[in-house]
């Protein structure tokens, strides 16, 4: 028990990567050990300027008794914490590589029996990709099978509300400190979880929703499912990241089909065709990943290994080549989206300085030169 | 004895002079009143009677004829009371001859002789004192709203009795009796200038509805508020006359006479906001138009010189909004009955606001569910020819949780109403001597002589005309919302980029669905 106290304080150590908090831990043999290390131990295992941040962490900490309140603090404010060398940390994290020193949580931590699937796909997501992680969502829920997604917006958020609904179990792994909601419109979902199924993060409490913290964050989310299922994505896309590492976790990943015209579809669709697992209906594909419970595939890595070459592919695809319109125009454009866009997003995507009127005019130009249209008259997208 | 007694008549919002005439001479005793009255005016005699007999006066058994010149126009209302009571009093020599000459008298009588509040008293009394009638006798409670109107005497009255005394006494002790009534109007409009309590910057976020309001209300643009319910359609709305100029002492009297003569004057001597008139969505053609036998103001006249708002355009009864059409394009308003024609004054802004889709939430296809055909149903609700008169289509969106948390930020009218003005001066300018006053008034024949156009704008609107696939409608009406933007922003030539923003303003129909 005294041990996780130390253990905390690794994790809570902002600025240090895992990697060199299991280098500490490695070589002087527990986290007690970094604790009582001097300075010059410190530095043959980390850089100077986390060694600073430990030198600077322990000046706040200066004795075990301030360690321990500090532990017994985020127990009152209903968060845990469980090292990666304790009994109860995950069982399928201890199999994937890079195991997160700890984990923060609120609520509890997905159930070992139990089957988890993790639901992921794009931000914006289509009618369709909405609906199909909504109703995939409630039919795992009600078959007791635990969600595990990013609570971000779109297919995540919505696939967790849709197994909560259901009756079933779902767990948000966060980019940010558990105590951190965001994005803020999912915050009834943030609160749903706590009670009824979990919120985790590998991340010490209080920390911002930054943008590099968001991969190591997809590397939990496949860590702690069975199977993933991508519900929609672009061929680039930040939800193949989560693929990625899936399949180098050794997970099965089953895609949902799309339309071939759909952009929104082209990453499922060409992980399809090398052989990923299909969703043809609920039933079926829970069939499926009952019988791939636990269970190692002697092909699975074979497959992984296609899949993996694809996804490679897949990030080879040029960009999209920007329309034949003036240069100043390109920004805004980046901007828009086959979704209808607002307004206000995209004057809030065009960071400040720039005025609703200014962002009127350049998306009317852009309007003009045929590559967007005004779908409302508040709303824009491409064309 | 024969005497003549002046009143008014209200026709619309202005007045006639009818003059009551009363004859007395020997025979068989009756009251006959004739002169094309209506039913309460021939009431009236009764209610002279009993006022007249409990006031202590006793009225001899004669012949008396009472006439209400000019006998051609229909006469309505219970106003008259008092001057056919003066009337008869003078013919049967209980006052003095002569002693009511160049005193117009209205007021409904009761049967103990009190003088009781008339309608549309601001209307006749400013006719009297065109016609060089020196003196109105009216009842007390309308006295203060007569005395706005310079130039003449007016008298407020609360019981026949008073009136008998006033009439009756020396020339030096009248205005002890019935003191005149005295109103400084620019006191009054200053002081009642400042009273408007909403403010554009109770208004968190919504900016772009808040520039196409600025926009509108420089320009005088019909306005079309799109958004999902609780956004703050209405809201917005309400503020709009609020950053429009503050209105004249001429334009006050307008709105004064036509709430006198609607009777929703109530205690207030003169009205100095812009009317902002929110009629519930089932109100029928004529309560918007105005109606009845003897038509009173509708909706759109009560709003005249402000802003007349519907809200949930799509629920209005078809007819009633194609009601509004020639109007929105002629200013007045048209209502022809059996008794004459009547012309009301309603140059007004419409305001409209309306949910995007029966579910309230187009174009966010991720909540939004309703199917084309429903959309298509839902905005064929409203008929073309309303949505051609809409120059600036806007759409909001719900409000998020950090606008509403943010104070303290947003533009107090106070602001926005500096460069409304600051626009409209330049319309004044552009305008003198035309028949135009504001940019939403031009004409496409007179589009190149006030919108006129560098070759490089030429040819952007050439472009948008292309690229969109405008109607020769929507052309020139981004061309007359460029105008008011180019105004606002103090230029004397219209820039591409004000075209464009006129452009994203452009109304609904052009791509929705």
């Amino acid at each position: 028990m005294e041990e996780e106290y130390y253990n905390q304080w690794l994790c809570s150590l902002v600025g240090m990567t895992n990697q060199a908090i299991l280098r500490a831990v490695d070589s002087f043999g527990s986290a007690k050990a970094v604790y009582e290390a001097s300075a010059e131990m410190l530095e043959t295992v980390f850089t100077p300027f986390q060694k600073n941040v430990v030198m600077e962490s322990k000046k706040r900490f200066s004795s075990p008794e301030i360690l321990h309140r500090s532990y017994e603090q985020l127990q009152e404010k209903k968060i845990r914490f469980v090292s990666r060398f304790h009994p109860q940390f995950p069982k399928r994290l201890l199999e994937i590589p890079d195991i997160p020193m700890g984990l923060y949580y609120k609520g509890e931590l997905p159930g070992e029996a139990s089957l988890s699937v993790a639901i992921i796909g794009a931000r914006e997501c289509s009618a369709y990709g909405e609906l199909v992680a909504r109703e995939l969502g409630q039919f795992l829920g009600k078959k007791g099978v635990s969600v595990i997604s990013g609570m971000a917006r779109g297919v995540d958020g919505i696939s967790q509300r849709g197994a909560l609904a259901a009756g079933g179990k779902s767990y948000g792994v966060l980019g940010s400190g558990v105590d951190v909601c965001y994005p803020q419109s999912n915050r009834s979902l943030y609160d749903q979880l706590e009670s009824r199924g979990g919120l985790i993060s590998a991340y010490p409490p209080g920390t911002k929703p930054l943008a590099r913290n968001f991969p190591a964050r997809n590397r939990i989310v496949s860590g702690l499912s069975d199977v993933v299922v991508v519900v929609e994505a672009r061929a680039k896309s930040g939800t193949l990241i989560t693929v990625d590492m899936a399949l180098e976790q050794g997970k099965e990943v089953f895609v949902v089909p799309g339309r071939v015209t759909d952009g929104l579809s082209e990453g499922c669709n060409r992980l399809m065709k090398q052989g990923a697992g299909i969703v043809v209906s609920y039933e079926d594909f829970f069939e499926e990943i009952c019988s791939l419970k636990r269970q190692t595939n002697p092909d699975r890595e074979n497959l992984n290994e296609k899949l993996r070459k694809e996804l490679r592919k897949l990030e080879q695809v040029p960009k999209e080549k920007l329309p034949d319109i003036p240069e100043e125009l390109f920004e805004i454009y980046e901007k828009l989206d086959w979704m209808p866009k607002t307004l206000e997003t995209i004057q809030g995507e065009m960071g400040t300085g720039i005025t609703m009127t200014e962002v009127q005019v350049m998306l009317m130009r852009l309007c003009m030169y045929g590559v967007a249209s005004q779908v409302s008259p508040g709303a824009f997208r491409r064309v | 004895m024969y005497s003549s007694i002046f009143s008014g008549a209200l026709l619309g919002v202005n007045a006639g002079l009818v003059k009551v005439e009363a004859d007395v001479t020997k025979g068989l005793p009756t009251l006959n009143m004739v002169g094309s009255l209506g039913s309460e005016v021939k009431e009236s005699k009764e209610r002279v009677w009993a006022a007249l007999k409990n006031s202590g006066m006793e009225i001899p058994p004669m012949h008396i004829t009472i006439n209400l010149s000019p006998g051609d126009l229909h006469k309505e209302g219970t106003a008259y009371d008092l001057p056919i009571a003066v009337a008869m009093l003078e013919s049967l020599e209980f006052l003095p001859q002569g002693c009511a000459n160049q005193i117009l008298f209205l007021g409904e009588l009761g049967l103990n002789g009190e003088v009781k509040k008339a309608r549309g008293v601001l209307p006749i009394v400013k006719m009297a004192a065109e016609q060089g009638i020196s003196e109105c006798v009216v009842p007390m409670e309308n006295a203060k709203e007569g005395a706005v109107i310079p130039g003449i005497i007016v008298r407020g009255v609360d019981t026949i009795m008073n009136l008998i005394a006033y009439l009756s006494a020396e020339k030096s002790e009248k205005e002890a009796i019935l003191p005149r009534v005295e109103v400084n109007t620019e006191e009054l409009f200053e002081k009642m200038q400042k009273q408007s309590d909403l403010d554009f910057s109770e208004v968190n976020g919504q900016e772009i509805a808040k520039r196409a309001a600025e926009i509108a209300a420089a320009g005088f643009h019909n306005l079309l508020l799109v958004g999902p319910p609780g956004a703050g359609k209405s809201m917005i709305a309400k503020r709009i006359p609020g950053i429009m100029p503050p209105l004249s002492v001429q334009e006050s009297l307008e709105v004064t006479s036509i709430a006198s003569v609607a009777g929703t004057l109530g205690d207030r001597n003169l009205i100095t906001a812009r009317p902002f008139q929110s009629p519930h969505h089932t109100i029928s053609p004529a309560a918007l138009t105005g109606g009845g036998g003897i038509p009173k103001p509708g909706m759109i006249t009560l709003s005249h010189r402000g802003v007349l708002f519907l809200d949930e355009l799509t629920e209005f009864q078809r007819y009633s909004l194609e009601a509004l059409r020639q109007p929105l394009e002629d200013h007045v308003v048209q209502i022809s009955r059996t008794a004459g024609n009547y012309t009301y004054p309603a140059d007004f802004m419409l305001v409209c606001a309306m949910n995007p889709c029966p579910c309230g939430f187009y174009p966010d296809r991720n909540k939004c569910r309703c199917s084309e055909p429903q959309m298509k149903r839902y905005m064929g609700k409203i008929s073309g020819p309303i949505l051609d008169r809409i120059d600036l289509c806007v759409e909001l969106k719900a409000v998020k949780v950090d606008h509403l948390l943010k104070k303290g930020e947003e533009e107090s009218s106070e602001q926005i109403r500096e460069r409304v003005e600051k626009a409209r001066e330049m319309q004044r300018k552009r305008f003198h001597g035309t028949r135009y006053r504001f940019n939403a008034d031009i004409q496409a024949a007179d589009m190149e002589a006030f919108c006129e156009l560098g070759a490089e704008e030429q040819a952007l609107m050439e472009q948008l005309y292309q690229s969109m696939g405008l109607s020769a409608r929507t052309y020139h009406r981004i061309l007359k919302v460029s105008r008011t933007i180019a105004d606002l922003s103090g230029c004397n030539r219209i820039e591409s980029s004000h075209i464009l923003e006129a452009a994203c303003y452009r109304p609904a129909q052009d791509y929705w669905i």
